[in-house]
């Protein structure tokens, strides 16, 4: 086998790792950031349960998750093997992206919520209009941590025998007994798709940036 | 009031599932695949010359000619489902494919979660070593004064664990798993093993690909036999297959792809 077509086979298993990528980012970030909210403004029960759900989600590693999406859950729900896994990727990243967001929140000082409730904004307002705009950016360098690990977690779903960067790279290391070559290609892969994705995070960081608020 | 509404939904969530297992028809897989028209098999393709990827990224080998042929002969599309080894067993028994051929054996605790069909082939295992392995392996239970490495989840790792771990011969900390074998094979040349112990054929493609090795010993100890791996209790299914397998076994065409496939 040439080496372009050695290349070739395994780079083309990058249209999953983003496919899983950018399933279970931004899902998870949607519910993150609800569930940040619901954390802290939610009240003492639900701010428990967003608690333990963080708990839980986080102990789990992601590839149990997964198993048990795909197999164990497979009587009632019947999924891919993609959808299995960028939706138990998903959930996980979700409690990451959670615990990001509400640290975010908390940055965000409690008494500008007081001063914006004093002014006749209801509490969606202010959440809306004076929390959420500097949270989000406030959680830009750590999120960008977290799309770097979402890419490169987006590789468990081999498992499940997902055509992607992995498991072709283990594919072709079989078949032709080189798995130097076919892991290095790979490792330069997923470095190419963290480094492409942190320059762009960091881009976005800049111009979102309040000029008054470093 | 709150914490039972929490409770009421997790309990219907449970319910959904539980609800979900016991629906499952006793419909046998073999009217699901005439009704489709296609048949969907499992296979880990890392493991060559029975199951691995040609230069054009196209499944081959001995399993994948001679289940190519099966689906013919049934008259249906044939649709790979590629999968890591250990994932394979748990696929079939829930129904996410039909069924799984991957140079299996039969084993018992195998068969208590999914059923075989009759034997296609019977193969060997083997021992390997590198040059200048000083030792010397005249019964087969002599491995157990070296380094072993094996593929985990085969029917060599259990032959391992049973004659040689549990019977008390060595240590379980002595025998390195790999997920495939092509690691194990690695480790090998690297020294941290001394014996690889592996399926005869996969071996000795390993002894071409590497000039350093030798196979020093091979005979059926927990090989022989290779089986498809088919659903549990799906005794319809059972009998097309081996109906086909037997035609198959009668016409010679399993020995002309063993031929091409395993000829030196």
């Amino acid at each position: 086998m040439n080496f372009s077509s050695f290349i070739q086979y395994i780079a083309s298993g990058t249209a999953y790792t983003l496919g899983v990528t950018l399933v279970a980012l931004p899902s998870g970030l949607v519910l993150g950031v609800l569930f940040a909210l619901l954390y802290v403004y939610g009240g003492r029960v639900v701010s428990r349960l967003m608690s333990l759900y963080s708990t839980v989600m986080r102990g789990i590693p992601p590839i149990v998750l997964l198993f048990i999406l795909y197999f164990v859950m497979s009587g009632s729900v019947n999924l891919s093997p993609f959808w299995a896994g960028s939706i138990s990727l998903g959930i996980i990243s979700s409690a990451y992206q959670m615990e990001i967001v509400r640290g975010a929140i908390l940055a965000v000082s409690g008494e500008q919520m007081l001063a914006a409730r004093a002014i006749g904004m209801s509490t969606l307002e202010a959440i809306r209009y004076v929390i959420l705009p500097q949270t989000l950016r406030l959680a830009i360098p750590p999120w960008s941590n977290e799309a770097a690990i979402v890419i490169k977690d987006s590789s468990l779903v081999y498992a499940l025998g997902v055509p992607e960067i992995l498991r072709r790279a283990q594919l072709i290391s079989a078949s032709t007994q080189q798995p130097f070559l076919a892991y290095i290609s790979a490792a330069v892969i997923y470095f190419a798709l963290v480094f492409i994705a942190n320059r762009l995070l960091a881009r976005l960081e800049r111009r979102l940036t309040i000029p008054s608020n470093p | 009031m709150k914490k039972s509404l929490v409770l009421l939904v997790v309990l219907t969530m449970l319910g959904g599932i539980l609800a979900g297992c016991a629906s499952q028809g006793k419909q046998s897989v073999l009217d699901k695949i005439t009704k489709d028209g296609k048949v969907m098999v499992g296979t880990s393709a890392d493991y060559p010359p029975y199951e691995y990827v040609d230069d054009a990224g196209n499944k081959t080998g001995f399993d994948i000619d001679l289940m190519t042929e099966i689906a013919k002969r049934m008259g249906v599309e044939l649709v790979w489902v590629d999968m890591p080894f250990d994932s394979l067993v748990a696929a079939v028994q829930e129904g996410k494919i039909d069924m799984s051929i991957s140079c299996f054996n039969y084993s018992a605790e195998r068969d208590e979660q999914v059923d075989f069909s009759d034997a296609y082939y019977t193969s060997e295992d083997a021992f390997l070593v590198k040059s200048g392995f000083a030792g010397a392996i005249v019964n087969p239970e002599d491995v157990a004064k070296y380094k072993i490495g094996v593929q985990s989840g085969t029917v060599q790792d259990d032959w391992l664990t049973t004659t040689l771990v549990e019977a008390g011969l060595v240590e379980d900390a002595n025998i390195s798993r790999y997920e495939r074998v092509d690691q194990a094979a690695l480790d090998l040349n690297a020294g941290r093993i001394e014996v690889l112990m592996a399926d005869y054929v996969p071996a000795q493609a390993l002894v071409k690909q590497y000039p350093d090795f030798q196979v020093v010993y091979h005979a059926v100890l927990s090989t022989g036999p290779l089986n498809i791996v088919l659903p549990d209790g799906d005794a319809k299914l059972q009998a097309e297959i081996n109906k086909v397998i037997k035609a198959l076994q009668d016409e010679g065409f399993i020995d002309t792809l063993a031929t091409k496939y395993f000829s030196e």
